[in-house]
This record gives structure tokens, sequence and C-alpha cells, in this order.
């Protein structure tokens, strides 16, 4: 089976990256932008994974483990925050808890 | 050794007893009776006075060459090595000078500022501040001495800046009063001129010799060379001029005449006035070979003599009229210092010192009886009134004019004599000019206030002449009287003295001089004056308003002291006042104001720009974050070099 050139590759991570800052930046509901959040890591480790690839390094593949499971802790504390923010406003709009502001 | 024992506390004793007097005042004062802080006062200056005569008689005892004293305190430090204050190369050390001349004043400043002490505690009665004016008095006599018995230029310089406080201290005594405090203030800036002329002397002085002491500085004064000496003597000039008010530094005492009577006796009359003298007298090996500093001495002197003289002519202020006579009266003294007559001056000064306080004693009688009345034209016929200031003033005003044989006579004529003598013959025609002026200012004074038809005041006069201020004028009337007799030739009296304090310069021998033609001249010039005053003011004649008529310009010149007030408020006061005045109206609302708005508008500005990025909206922080990524990887490519970072291989 031909291997598709590295550069596929990152096509699509960039497709998937401008996906997730779009989403990040035009969605108002905290699920939402952690979701888009999730599209950049994910670009991100599909960018290490290609490059490990053809580089035939492991290292970048280690970088993916690594970045999954930082994704994993910093998705966890988000959640948290919007649960705790939903549960004191009965919504979870981010731009109505601006009130934080310097 | 008895005697040397006491000529080593003596002088000690006698500086630092009005100190102790006022300082005793000063904590004890308000706890005890009014009457107790004056009898402190007096009794210090009375000790300081009775040491002083005892001090002089143990000096006049001893041989000629042992009776200029030098006394350093610690005694022991002498010995030691070790000095009052040791900044290498400078030593300094407490040492204080005992000669003829600061004899004199000291006795003077003990002997008269007793009196006047003395005389005070009637005249203050009424004062609310009585307990704070015999401590300032007691500082007075503590800086006067300090002053005049300094054995170096530095210590001389601390007496020189302490008699200036209190004269500021005196003179705005009553502080409630505008005139009084400008007065004081005018006072004190222009001694502060001074001051700094000697602080110039001082530096010159000790640049050529380094040393401060009259004992190292004297002892090789020549090795400075003449131009070095002249421009010290010019400086020390300046001083002089500032404290003794001479030309042209003199507006400020006739303003302070706003001070209490005693204070213009003691201060601005017989003693502190003629610091300026004693400066002169004590620098006298400077002098010897500075010829053109004496030269100008000489001639300030003289300008100030006559120039005062004839201000003092049209003056109505009974005081004023006084203060330009001392001035007057300085400038002989200062005269005959510029020529070298030393003894001579110091002989005008102890005279001048009896009959001027005499005079404003006389004076304060009268502006006691009359409830603080000072203008002549609001007196007259007093002296049926007022017989005891009468034959004061009478007494007074005869040693003043230098008739025989009151104590003016011999000072005056002195000095006359040895401006002869020592080959000044335009510099006599102005003295004797002078005497002219002096009999005419103070006859014409002498005639408004106690003749000239009757009492021209609504003032009442209520008897209110107190023993404690007719004993010292009783006692300075005999001064008056016979004090010349202290020096006149062939007498003992101080003579010696002075012939050892000034042995080194050439000009003693001149002493013993007397001229009958000069006496006469003098006596004749005096008589002129007398005339006419008494034409003019106790024979009512035409005469009086034509002159008045056709003098008038000369009048408006003099009455307004030829104009070096107005000169001076326009050369130095309306420049500053109208540059502090422009500084507030334009330099501090646009500038200094404007400038601190615009700081703070560019904060509050700056503030606001930097609060947009804090706007607590996520997605904006996302926002700046990606902007700030491409901007930081554009960069990156482009120092990269494009695309070789982009294509990688």
């Amino acid at each position: 089976m031909q291997i598709p050139p590295v550069a596929d590759y990152l096509i699509v991570a960039a497709a998937l990256f401008v996906v997730g800052v779009v989403g990040f930046l035009v969605r108002r509901n905290p699920i939402t932008m952690l979701m888009a959040i999730e599209l950049m890591w994910n670009a991100g480790n599909l960018a290490f994974a290609a490059f490990a690839r053809s580089f035939g390094d492991m290292s970048g593949q280690v970088f993916v483990f690594i970045v999954i499971t930082v994704a994993a802790a910093e998705a966890a504390i988000a959640l948290a925050i919007v649960v705790m923010v939903f549960r004191r406003r009965r919504d979870a709009d981010v731009d109505d808890i601006s009130v934080m502001r310097g | 050794m008895m005697t040397d024992t006491f000529a080593q506390t003596a002088p000690f004793t006698i500086l630092f007893l009005p100190l102790l007097g006022m300082l005793v005042i000063a904590v004890v004062g308000p706890r005890v009776h009014r009457a107790a802080s004056a009898a402190i006062a007096n009794l210090a200056v009375l000790g300081a006075f009775a040491l002083t005569v005892a001090l002089a008689l143990d000096v006049w005892h001893r041989p000629p060459s042992d009776q200029v004293l030098t006394v350093t305190y610690p005694p022991a430090w002498a010995a030691h090595q070790q000095f009052w204050a040791h900044i290498p190369p400078l030593t300094v050390s407490f040492e204080l000078r005992i000669d003829g001349l600061s004899l004199a004043w000291m006795l003077i400043v003990t002997g008269v500022g007793f009196l006047i002490h003395l005389y005070s505690v009637g005249y203050m009665l009424d004062s609310r501040w009585y307990r704070t004016f015999f401590a300032y008095m007691n500082l007075f006599i503590f800086a006067m001495l300090l002053l005049v018995m300094a054995g170096n230029f530095l210590w001389l310089l601390v007496g020189w800046g302490g008699v200036g406080l209190a004269s500021y201290l005196l003179i705005g005594f009553d502080m409630h009063r505008p005139a009084a405090v400008a007065a004081a203030r005018k006072a004190l800036i222009m001694n502060v001129i001074g001051d700094v002329g000697i602080m110039l002397a001082m530096f010159l002085l000790f640049a050529h010799f380094g040393s401060l002491s009259y004992k190292e500085i004297f002892a090789n004064v020549t090795a400075a060379g003449t131009p070095a000496l002249n421009w010290i003597g010019i400086w020390l000039l300046l001083g002089a001029v500032a404290k003794s008010a001479q030309l042209p530094l003199h507006t400020w005492l006739p303003d302070a005449m706003e001070g209490p009577t005693p204070v213009s006796a003691l201060i601005h009359a017989a003693t502190m006035v003629t610091a300026g003298v004693y400066l002169v007298a004590r620098a006298h090996p400077i002098y010897d070979h500075a010829p053109a500093a004496a030269q100008a001495v000489a001639v300030v002197g003289c300008a100030t003599a006559f120039f005062a003289a004839t201000i003092g002519c049209v003056q109505y202020d009974i005081k004023r009229v006084l203060a330009y006579s001392t001035m007057s009266q300085i400038g002989y003294m200062v005269l005959a210092v510029g020529v070298g007559a030393y003894a001579a001056g110091t002989f005008h000064f102890i005279t001048h010192a009896f009959f001027k306080a005499l005079l404003f004693m006389a004076a304060g009688i009268i502006i006691h009886n009359l409830g603080g009345e000072q203008d002549i034209r609001n007196m007259g016929g007093l002296a049926r009134r007022l017989p005891f200031a009468f034959w004061a003033f009478l007494v007074g005003t005869l040693a003043l004019c230098g008739v025989f044989p009151f104590s003016g006579f011999f000072s005056k004529d002195a000095i006359l004599d040895q401006l002869l003598v020592l080959h000044h013959p335009v510099l006599w025609a102005f003295g004797t000019a002078t005497a002219a002026l002096t009999a005419y200012y103070m006859f014409r004074l002498l005639f408004m206030t106690f003749f000239t038809g009757g009492f021209r005041g609504k003032a009442q006069t209520h008897a209110g002449t107190v023993a404690s201020m007719s004993v010292p004028v009783a006692l300075l009337i005999g001064l008056a009287l016979v004090g010349g007799w202290i020096v006149v030739p062939g007498h003992d009296g101080l003579t010696p003295l002075l012939r050892a304090a000034f042995a080194d310069t050439g000009t003693m021998a001149a002493l013993d001089h007397f001229s009958g033609i000069v006496s006469l001249a003098a006596l004749g010039a005096g008589l002129v004056g007398f005339v006419a005053a008494y034409l003019l003011y106790e024979r009512p004649s035409g005469l009086r308003p034509t002159l008045r008529r056709s003098l008038q310009p000369v009048r408006n010149l003099l009455a307004n002291a030829y104009y070096v007030d107005a000169t001076y408020h326009w050369l130095f006061e309306v420049p500053v006042l109208t540059l502090a005045s422009d500084i507030a109206r334009y330099l501090d609302p646009e500038a200094v104001a404007g400038g601190a708005a615009a700081v703070a508008r560019t904060a509050t500005a700056a503030g606001d720009a930097v609060r947009l990025w804090e706007a607590g909206y996520v997605r904006r922080y996302g926002l700046s974050m990606l902007v700030g990524v491409v901007i930081v990887l554009a960069l990156f490519l482009y120092l990269a070099g494009g695309t070789a970072a982009l294509g990688g291989r």
C-alpha cells in the first residue's frame, strides 16, 4: 500500500486546526469551545504522528501520548469549571461570565 | 601665679555669663516672677562688667610687652596639640584675644550694656514678652562679646552672625506690627551680605596663611603680598559696611528703629553697629599692608559720615534723626580706622557709645511719656514738661557736636587732627563740614522737641519715668561729660593698652598730637550749624519759608535718603517680584500644573488601552493568542529566510 506523502497529513492537520480555531472563536457555548480545543490538540497530534512516521523516529509518537494525557487533564478541569458555573448561573455562555475582567 | 590664673579664667567667665543668663531665663523664666527674669539678666551683665573691669586692671598693670593675651580653652589643650576642630590642614582652637582693643569694646558692651539692661527694666514694663526681651538682650551681649573677644576669624564670624540674629530678633520684637517684621527681615538680609563678605575674606586668609588665627596671620602678614591683602581687606570691608550701616548697605539701620528704644540704644547705636570699626581695627596688620583697601575704607567712612548727616537734617522721626546721626558718627570711626588712626577710631567709639546711648535713652523717656509718639512735629515745648529728659538730651547733643569739655570733643578732634597729621586734607575738609551738619541737625532736633513754641501734639504726658530709667541716664550724663578724659593726651586711662594693641602700626605716635587749629575749625563749624538751626527754628522770620521753597528739590532728595531704598526696590525687589508673579501666573498653571495633568491623562489613556485586553471575554483572549502566534511564526519564517524553513528538506 502506497503511503501518502507527509504533506497530505499536514494539510489535513492544518485543516483540523483551522476548524478548531474558528470553532473556538465563533462559538459561545463552553462545551463546544472545549470540543474545538480538542480538535486543535488532535491536529497537532496528527502532525506529530506523521512526522514520526516520516522520520522513522518514535519520539514524535511518544509526544502524542503525552499530549493526549495533558488534554484529558485540561478537559477534566475545564468541564469542572463549566459545571460549577452552570450550577451557579443556570447558563454557560462564556461572554456572560466576563465579570472577572481587570 | 594668682594673676595668670585670673587672666585665664576671667575671659571665659565674662563671655559665658550672659549666655548663662539667657539660658536660665529661658528655662526657669516662665516659672518665676517677671522681675526675677530682669534681675537675672541684669546680674549676668553686671557680673560680666565687673570681671571685665578687673581683667582690664590686671592687664593694665602688666608690662607693655605682656598686654596682648591670647587665651586658649581648655588651657591644657594648647600644650597637647589638641584643637577644638582639626580638619587637616585646618586647625581651629577656641581662643580668645584680650588686648586694649577688645577690652575697650568689652568694657562698653558690658558697661553700657548693663545700663541699658537696667533702663529696660522700666521701659519694657508694659510688654507682654518681658522675659523674652531680657533673654534676647543677654543673647546679644554674649554674641557681641564673642565677636570682640574671639582670637581667630572663625569665632569672630560666629559672634558676627550671633549679633545679627539677636538684632533680627529684637528689631522684630513687636512681631504683631508688620513694619517691625519687615525691618527685621531687611536688617537680617543686609547683614548676611556682610557675613558672606567675611566668609570670602576667611577663604582667602586660609588660602594664603593656612590658618584663621589672628596670632598666626598677623605674625607673617606680609607673606601674602599686597594684591591678596587688598582683596582680603575689600571683603572684610564688605562685612564692615553691612554691619556698620555704611554706604551703600546702610538702608537697614533707619528701619531698625522699629525695635524698642533700649534695643536701638544698645545694638543700633552703642555696640553692634560699631562692629565694622572693630573689624577693621582688629585686622589692622592687613590694612597697614593693603593701601588700596584701606583707602576704600576711608572713602566709604567719609562718604557715609557726610551723606548720612545731610539726610539727618530733614527727618522728622526723633529716632530716625538719631539713626542717621549714628551712621554719620560711625562714618567718622570708619574714616579714622581707614586712614590708620585706629586708636582715634576706638576712642570715638567709646565716647559715641556714651552720648549716643544717652540720646536714645532720653528719646526713649520722651516717647514713653508721650504714649509712643515719635514725630518731632507733634512735640515742642517739652523742656518744661520733661526737664530731666531735656538736660540729658542737651548733654548728649553737646557731646555729639564736640563741644569742649564734653567727651565728643576729644574723640572727634582726635580723628580730625589725625586726618591732617596723616595728610588727608580732603577727608579732613569733609569731616569738618560734617561737624557743621551734625550741629545743625542735632540742634534742629533739640529745638523742635523741647522748644519752638508750645506742645503741638495731642498725646497727654503722664509722669512715668521710673528710677530704673533715670538712674542709667544720670550715669550716662556723667560719662558723656567726662568720658573723654579716658584717652586724653598725656592722661593714662586706656591709652597704654591701646598703644600696646596697635604697637605694630606706625600711627600711634600721632595720638599724642593735639592741634588747636583743628579744634577751633571743628568748633567753628559746629557753631555755624548751631546758628543756622537757631535762626531757622527759634527766630520766626521769613527766612524759613523762603529757604524751604527754593530748596524744595534738595529737601525731597534728602527726605527720601537719596532714593537709595527706591533704587534697591527697583533694582532687586521689583525684578524678583515680577519674575515670581509671572511664574505664578504663567509658568505654574501652564507648565507645572499642565505638565502634571498631562502625565495623569497619559497614564489614564494607557490604562484604558491596556484594559481592552483584559475584557474577560475568553474568545478575545483566544483571538489575541492566535494573532500572537501568527506574528511569532511569521517573524520566525522571515528571520529564517522564508522558504528554507518551510520546505525543510
